[in-house]
């Protein structure tokens, strides 16, 4: 019994340990790497996009957009190994890009309908890709764009870190505690 | 009483012994620390026309070495430490003799001191690795896993081999001092040597010198199979894999030894 006591006691300060690691990573602030900022009115039907090469795990960017108008906005996602040949990213109008995201669902990161609203959303890859983000005005009257885009580098996923850390603490501090208690208890002793 | 518990007795004193709180929590955090703050997915290498592997096997490989860098010195102070002053202090103090009265062959008191030294640490030191890079990027590592699992191989291979011949030097020395020493020797004297062997290679441009090293380090086969620097060694996938095996075997060996000598020759 006491032996479990003391193995389940280390494996839980060990937890502790880790997850006093990810709080601080997930604490590390992140650098804003470039920023793109701009108003732009988009005409009915016409698409507009913004291209990001090579983004990595450790590299984000933070999109901050306020639509006047109805605005459809896409966040693509191209594989660095493979290019999809024969399509290009620039697409010319709305049926091209419309049989774009109907060849490619998968390649649909996220995408928001706006009208005369705004979002802020923040977006890490999981792995080495190129991104490229679109707006779409399907509506029949012009629309205005204003938008912030904003690379960022950071040591990890803030946000993801963070919870696993604070996921983790709960079950070391469970784990550890009877063998803290059974420690202390042998000091008082003593 | 069966094997099992006397087994079982001499590896959880040894691991109070290597691990004493709060050392194992402490490293814990570094590696953990480590793995996100060295974590690099640029391609760093890879950017020569003759290297092999795909770009996302390139990527892979980069992520690994970079979080490999810090935290597998981390790894091999803790396996030296455990193994030289463990098992030294062990010899020195007359503790193992203490174990030779367990019902216990000699290779099993060994065995648990090694799992106890080298198993819980490499566990330790994979398991907060692989989680890392996982969190970090779940789509390079699931996919490139035989990559980032060869990486690992490849580049862990010589650590045991020097975490071997400490065990046979404090065997042999019964004291931990001196192989501590040794091996911290041994480990800087490897890119000394391969510095050596590559300026070499370049002058002559005959790889043979980093082919003979690649054979206890195949981390330098794969890294020039993954980053292509030398135009006159390309070596295929195959023979990154014969590298690797190789020097597994001389760790088996080398091991081995270390079994032979504290079964039958060490008199105490």
């Amino acid at each position: 019994m006491k032996r479990w006591t003391t193995i389940l006691g280390r494996g839980g300060t060990v937890l502790i340990a880790i997850s006093l690691a990810l709080l601080l990573v997930s604490i590390i602030p992140q650098i804003n790497l470039a920023a793109s900022v701009g108003v732009m009115p988009v005409a009915s039907d016409q698409v507009y996009t913004i291209s990001y090469r090579a983004l990595t795990p450790q590299q984000g960017f933070q999109v901050e957009v306020t639509v006047e108008g109805a605005i459809n906005v896409y966040l693509l996602e191209v594989g660095s190994e493979e290019p999809y040949p024969g399509v290009s990213m620039l697409f010319d109008n709305a049926t091209e890009l419309q049989e774009f995201l109907d060849a490619n669902p998968d390649l649909i990161i996220w995408e928001y309908k706006l009208e005369n609203g705004n979002f802020d959303h923040y977006y890490t890859p999981t792995k080495v890709m190129n991104a490229t983000l679109v707006f779409h005005n399907p509506g029949l009257d012009d629309a205005t764009v204003d938008y912030a885009v904003i690379l960022t580098s950071t040591v990890a996923p803030g946000e993801k870190v963070r919870n696993i850390a604070l996921g983790t603490t709960p079950i070391g501090i469970v784990l550890a505690l009877p063998w803290l208690v059974n420690i202390w208890k042998q000091r008082k002793q003593s | 009483m069966g094997k099992g518990k006397p087994f079982l007795e001499v590896m959880s004193s040894a691991i109070h012994e290597d691990y004493r709180f709060p050392f194992l929590e402490l490293f814990a955090f570094l590696y953990a620390i480590g793995t996100f703050v060295f974590a690099s997915f640029g391609v760093t290498i890879g950017t020569q026309g003759t290297a092999q592997g795909t770009t996302n096997e390139i990527i892979a490989y980069g992520a690994v070495s970079s979080t490999l860098s810090l935290p597998l010195f981390i790894f091999i102070i803790l396996v030296f430490k455990n193994i030289a002053y463990g098992l030294g202090s062990d010899l020195e103090k007359g503790i193992i003799q203490t174990y030779f009265s367990y019902p216990l062959r000699r290779r099993g008191i060994l065995t648990a001191k090694l799992l106890s030294a080298l198993g819980i640490a490499l566990i330790l030191f994979l398991g907060i690795q692989l989680s890392g890079l996982y969190i970090l990027a779940p789509d390079i590592v699931l996919p490139q896993l035989g990559t980032v699992i060869l990486t690992y191989a490849a580049n862990l291979s010589y650590p045991l081999l020097i975490a071997g011949i400490m065990l046979l030097l404090t065997l042999k020395l019964r004291r931990g001092g001196i192989s501590l020493i040794a091996g911290l020797v041994l480990y800087f004297a490897m890119s000394i040597i391969s510095s050596i062997a590559t300026v070499f290679a370049w002058a002559s441009e005959s790889p043979l010198g980093l082919q003979i090293i690649s054979m206890i380090n195949p981390s330098l086969a794969l890294q020039q199979y993954y980053g292509g620097t030398f135009e006159f060694w390309i070596p295929a996938f195959s023979e990154v894999l014969i590298y690797t095996g190789v020097s597994y075997v001389i760790v088996a060996i080398v091991f081995f030894l270390g079994y032979t000598y504290f079964s039958r020759r060490l008199n105490l």
